[in-house]
Formats: structure tokens, C-alpha cells, sequence
């Protein structure tokens, strides 16, 4: 092990957490600036009929489009605040935790495996596509009122 | 749900402060584990114990070390799985899959406790992730070598 391979090892760490940085602080900033805008405060609107589709009604939009944008850990502020607050009834808790835990994120982590060489569009295609199919087909086979499945 | 809306400044600032917060998270993620996996890829530990997980990770079309990066994601985050892959020089394809699955699955011990705490099944939804993960990653592993 000499000193010449420590040092390719650090320029090559260096390399790639100056090109994660690059595109985390203009995101996170980005974020910071459009979190507070009523486009995104009354976003349960416009989307009354997608969020149907998948068994969730005006009051998830607001926790699922943070965690879809923020994702789980950064969004989890704004995610446990409106699930109480709002009291969301198990099945809708399970389907948005459902479709969370297949696609959040979805800006940073795309972005951030483009960066070192994968398919953005296969990545967040094929989430997005399993995202909905899934969350689609357990609204479907667990109508409201019924059990937990799992449970 | 109401609270104050500050002014585009210091939301600039906040959201910059946020930013960099963040990048030094990763740094000290991202600089060790790098250069650890770099130096050892030049002994023989990678490839012996990478060697172990190979039948696992080829259901993938991955090489088996590429599961150093699996066990990153799923403890500790995204990050922490990149400064792993990098160093691997994985093609294109491999770099996708992983980004798929590592997507799907990562950071599982805070994220479960976060949907635990909206009240949704935690516990139940991380197997859930896992499993999906998988799924994503034998679907796209068998639609890459058909189009191959």
C-alpha cells in the first residue's frame, strides 16, 4: 500500500463528494424557497382524481407529495405533523406509506445515480410505474372498513 | 397547519445553510468509506468476501461485491452506497440497477421509525421495501438480458 494510492484514493472521494454536494445545496435551497408556496400548501386540489386512483383522498396529498419530493427522512417533520393532525384512517396511512416506500425521494436519489452513470428515466420510471400499480391494486382488494392487512 | 412564511432571504439562507449542512453529513459519509473500499480493492478482501454474496447479487446481473454497497444503503443511506459503487467501476446498466433498488430500499432503520410515527404499519412496509426492491431488480435484470 503505498502513499501514491492513498492519494489517487482520496482525489477520486474528493471528485465524487464535490459532485454530490453540487447538487444537493442548489436542491435543498430550491426546496427551502418553493416549500412555502400556496401552489404547494393547496396541492390536495388539482390532483383529487389521480390521488382517487390510488385509494387516497385530498387530505394524504399534502404528506405524499412532501415525502415524494423530500423524501421520507428529510420530509419526516411535515409527514408526522399532517398524518396526526389530520388523522388519516389506517388504510390511507398503509396505502401512502405503501406508495412512499416504493417511490420518495425521487429528485435527489435520481439525480445523484445519473450522476455516476445510471438511466434516470429507468429509475424513476419503473418506481414510479410500481409506485402506482401497487398502491392501485391494495386499494382495490381492501375496500375502506375492512382490516389491516399484515396485520 | 398555519405558521409564518418568511421572506425570500431568509429562506435563501435557510435553504443554503440546510444545503451545506447536509453536504457535510455526506462528506463525512462519503470521504472514508471511498478511500476504504479504493485501498482495499488493491488486496484480495473485496473479491474473497465479495465472493460470498456473487450467487445473490448475480440474480441481479451485480458482482457480488456490489452487496458492501446493499448492506450500506439498507443501514445507512444512499450516500453511503455511492462511495461504495464508485470505486467497483460498475457499467451502466449495473450503476441502474443499483439505483433502482437502493431507491426502493435504503435508510431502513430511520425511515421505518418515520412511518411508524405517522401511525402507518413500519415495520410491515420495511419488509414491503425490501421485497419490491427485489422484485424491481429481477424485472429489470431479466428485461436487460432480453434486449441484450
Amino acid at each position: 500500500m503505498t502513499l501514491e494510492a492513498v492519494g489517487i484514493a482520496l482525489l477520486g472521494a474528493m471528485k465524487l463528494a464535490g459532485k454530490l454536494v453540487l447538487i444537493i445545496v442548489p436542491l435543498v435551497t430550491l426546496f427551502e424557497l418553493l416549500r412555502h408556496l400556496p401552489v404547494f400548501r393547496r396541492v390536495g386540489e388539482g390532483v383529487d382524481p389521480l390521488m382517487r386512483g390510488i385509494g387516497l383522498t385530498r387530505e394524504a396529498a399534502l404528506p405524499l407529495f412532501t415525502g415524494i419530493f423530500l423524501g421520507i427522512a428529510y420530509g419526516a417533520g411535515i409527514l408526522i405533523r399532517v398524518a396526526q393532525e389530520r388523522r388519516l384512517p389506517s388504510r390511507e396511512l398503509f396505502l401512502m406509506g405503501l406508495f412512499l416506500a416504493t417511490c420518495h425521494a425521487v429528485v435527489e436519489d435520481t439525480l445523484i445515480f445519473v450522476v455516476i452513470g445510471g438511466n434516470g428515466t429507468v429509475m424513476l420510471g419503473v418506481r414510479l410505474v410500481m409506485a402506482v400499480c401497487l398502491t392501485a391494486l391494495l386499494a382495490r382488494l381492501w375496500r375502506a372498513g375492512r382490516g389491516t392487512p399484515g396485520a | 397547519m398555519e405558521e409564518t412564511v418568511p421572506d425570500l432571504r431568509a429562506r435563501l439562507r435557510a435553504g443554503i445553510a440546510a444545503g451545506l449542512r447536509t453536504s457535510l453529513q455526506i462528506l463525512k459519509i462519503t470521504l472514508p468509506l471511498y478511500v476504504a473500499v479504493d485501498l482495499l480493492k488493491r488486496t484480495p478482501v473485496i473479491d474473497v468476501l465479495g465472493g460470498i454474496f456473487a450467487p445473490a447479487m448475480g440474480l441481479f446481473g451485480l458482482p457480488g461485491a456490489a452487496a458492501f454497497a446493499f448492506i450500506a444503503a439498507f443501514l445507512l443511506n444512499l450516500y453511503a452506497a455511492i462511495a461504495i459503487l464508485v470505486p467497483l467501476h460498475l457499467d451502466a446498466f449495473q450503476v441502474t440497477q443499483c439505483g433502482l433498488m437502493m431507491g426502493i430500499a435504503h435508510n431502513l432503520v430511520v425511515e421505518g421509525g418515520v412511518l411508524r410515527s405517522t401511525g402507518a404499519r413500519g415495520g410491515f412496509l420495511t419488509l414491503c421495501r425490501i421485497g419490491i426492491s427485489a422484485a424491481a431488480g429481477l424485472a429489470l435484470h431479466a428485461v436487460h438480458r432480453l434486449a441484450a
